[in-house]
């Protein structure tokens, strides 16, 4: 899995100062309401609650991630704030527009960029731009040019008259991310930006969403169940059967479990868990074939670990917290359990190109 | 002072983009504008599709003009059979290529392209006339390529009849994409709506009195013929086509080969075009409202 690489080609960058300045963003004066506001947001299909009575606030130009597994919620989440679902509890506002009683408001507010594909493969990178500014009421003279600055910072300029249809996936998300800023939205909603594509197209699409958080000052909200992706946000929600379980920046949920990451594993790992409960009063968790638990100083602790247990150990491994350790410890399940399913092996073939076949 | 202030105050945002003009709500027309613009723009790159249209009629044309039209006794008032049925033929190209651009609003919720326009701050009617207006206007295009190719084909046609139809037949196509976009936007997958636009055409154009005149069936085809909404579109094209001929039936011919007649009333051509205006503005009411309750 490649884990550190994204956030160490990305490091964490701020919008300057001016961008924010200019779109009236001034962080000084402590008057700028959230970007985005949800409390006690819900939603129920009959009796499953997707969505059960979340609130939490965004700020303008944050990098904010919804991390959890298929299924927890963050999709739904994500169509009630862009206006698609309509919540069945509680209430939500993106850049003061409420989503219940101002949906054209919020909507020229917003881009978005859908899990699945949602170009016109039939119309050239260019015309799709086009269209999605006159459909937005884009001044008929900023039309083109914004267009030709969009396709520019996502390196399809050349490609920009061809037609969708020749495109690969990650030509295609490039071009929806473009899109989804095309009309200037305040605040970009990315759902799963980059399930199914590889890992260089991946960095390619944070580097973009990044630089243009940074020279427009927009919002970037994103759900994902990529850990690395999770860990390049300002702050993260960890979403998990419709609730958010925490939200904080990615270093102090990781600071919360405390220490390293000590895991040993042997041939009776049952054994070696119970032992290490007995004889140090830690808590530990049966995983990945073997046993893990967070103890401060872990390499300190080692030496001494190995020295007192009777069980045999065949592996010892130390490392620092990553959030899916956070999520472990906050749910009780990993969250790669679902991750590659069916559905995301489907979806890559098909930003592959293979849906034209359908 | 909020962010919504002093943005509006400010104005300038960042970078070579910031904008100009004002990015507001797109006006109602533009909002038609830009979706018809991409239904046109979509099918003339399509060019089997493009072809497919154009020879269907003419094949169909010269088959039943040349083939059958030999082996019917001629009609009264002495119309020739091809006379008679390239109107009709008109009316079955523009029904076909209407009804099936209701498709494209298939394609567009299937490759995910419907969500990009729905989540558009814009009028779910704007988008509903803009489809039907790209629909008619392939249609429409495709009508009026009949009438061009109508001299090589030996049909006698002037050029005054032909500029009196095209307004009429513009009028029919929506009426008919109305029909497709309803059907259309109840449907997820291509394949249904195939199977249910097929459904739809086939008798309808049957029993439409594209092939033969509506005056001289059995009773019980009368009925349908009349319930038909198509007979009511073809019925006005084909008294403007044949406008000179008509005149010269006379009145105790054994039946009058064209004009809806509801059991001993007879409908004027203008009677007949206010019922496509109403089914066209039933089918528009319906697709909207389809539009409207999608996601």
């Amino acid at each position: 899995m490649v884990n550190q690489p994204l956030a160490e080609a990305w490091p964490r960058t701020r919008p300057a100062a001016g961008v924010l300045r200019a779109r009236g963003v001034n962080r000084q004066d402590g008057t700028v309401p959230p970007s985005v506001k949800v409390s006690g947001l819900t939603r129920r299909f009959g009796d499953i609650i997707a969505v059960d009575g979340i609130s939490f606030e965004v700020a303008e130009a944050e990098l904010f991630g919804f991390l959890g597994p298929n299924g927890a919620g963050k999709t739904t989440t994500i169509s009630m704030l862009c206006t698609l679902l309509s919540p069945t509890g509680g209430r939500a506002s993106i850049g003061g527009h409420d989503i219940a009683s101002d949906a054209a408001g919020v909507r020229r507010k917003i881009g978005i960029v859908f899990q699945d594909s949602t170009v016109d493969e039939r119309l050239s990178a260019r015309e799709n731009l086009v269209f999605h500014g006159e459909l937005f009421g884009m001044a008929r003279e900023d039309i083109r040019p914004r267009a030709e600055q969009l396709l520019e910072r996502v390196e399809l300029l050349e490609r920009a008259d061809d037609t969708v249809l020749t495109f690969s996936g990650g030509m295609r998300r490039r071009l929806e991310v473009a899109r989804g800023l095309m009309h200037w939205p305040s605040v970009l909603f990315l759902d799963e930006p980059t399930v199914g594509l590889d890992p260089q197209t991946r960095r390619s699409i944070w580097a973009y969403a990044r630089s243009l958080r940074d020279t427009e000052g927009v919002t970037i909200f994103l759900t994902t169940h990529y850990m690395d992706e999770a860990e390049a946000c300002d702050r993260v929600a960890i979403m998990d059967h419709g609730k958010i379980v925490a939200l904080d920046t990615p270093e102090r949920l990781k600071a919360r479990l405390g220490g390293d990451v000590v895991s040993i594993a042997g041939p009776d790992n049952a054994a070696l868990a119970r032992e290490v409960r007995e004889s140090f009063e830690i808590e530990p968790r049966l995983e990945n074939e073997a046993v893990e638990f967070n103890v401060e100083r872990g390499g300190d602790f080692v030496p001494v670990l190995l020295s007192r247990l009777e069980s045999q150990v065949q592996s010892v491994g130390i490392r620092a917290p990553t959030l899916e350790d956070v999520f472990v410890s906050l749910t009780g399940h990993q969250i790669r359990e679902a991750s590659f399913s069916q559905e995301d092996k489907f979806r890559s073939m098909q930003q592959r190109g293979f849906r034209r076949m359908r | 002072m909020t962010v919504e202030q002093a943005t509006a105050v400010g104005g300038a945002r960042v970078g070579a983009g910031a904008p100009r003009g004002e990015t507001g709500r797109a006006g109602f027309l533009q909002v038609v504008r830009v979706i018809w613009m991409r239904e046109v723009l979509i099918y003339f790159r399509d060019r089997p599709r493009m072809i497919s249209a154009f020879t269907m009629p003419v094949i169909m044309l010269v088959m039943f003009g040349e083939g059958l039209g030999n082996s019917i006794a001629t009609l009264p008032g002495g119309i020739d059979y091809r006379q008679f049925i390239f109107p009709g033929m008109v009316a079955m190209i523009v029904l076909m290529n209407s009804v099936f651009s209701g498709v494209s609003i298939v394609t567009d919720r299937q490759f995910g392209f419907l969500r990009e326009i729905l989540v558009a701050p814009v009028s779910r009617s704007a988008i509903c006339i803009g489809k039907i207006s790209g629909g008619a206007t392939v249609a429409l295009v495709n009508g009026a390529v009949m009438f061009a190719i109508a001299p090589i084909l030996g049909i006698d046609i002037s050029l005054g009849v032909v500029i009196k139809l095209l307004p009429l037949i513009a009028l029919v196509s929506f009426m008919l994409t109305g029909l497709g976009v309803a059907i259309g936007s109840r449907l997820r997958s291509v394949e249904s709506f195939q199977m249910l636009s097929q459904v739809a055409i086939f008798p309808a154009m049957f029993l439409s009195g594209i092939f033969f005149p509506i005056n001289n069936v059995p009773a019980w085809m009368d009925v349908l013929v009349k319930l038909n909404p198509v007979t009511y579109a073809v019925a006005p094209i084909r008294e403007i086509a044949l406008s000179e001929q008509l005149a010269e039936i006379p009145a105790d011919a054994p039946f009058q080969i064209t004009h809806v007649d509801w059991y001993g009333y007879t409908l004027s051509t203008w009677e007949e075009i206010g019922i496509v205006v109403a089914f066209g503005a039933i089918m528009l009411t319906i697709a909207i409202r389809a539009i409207r309750t999608t996601e």
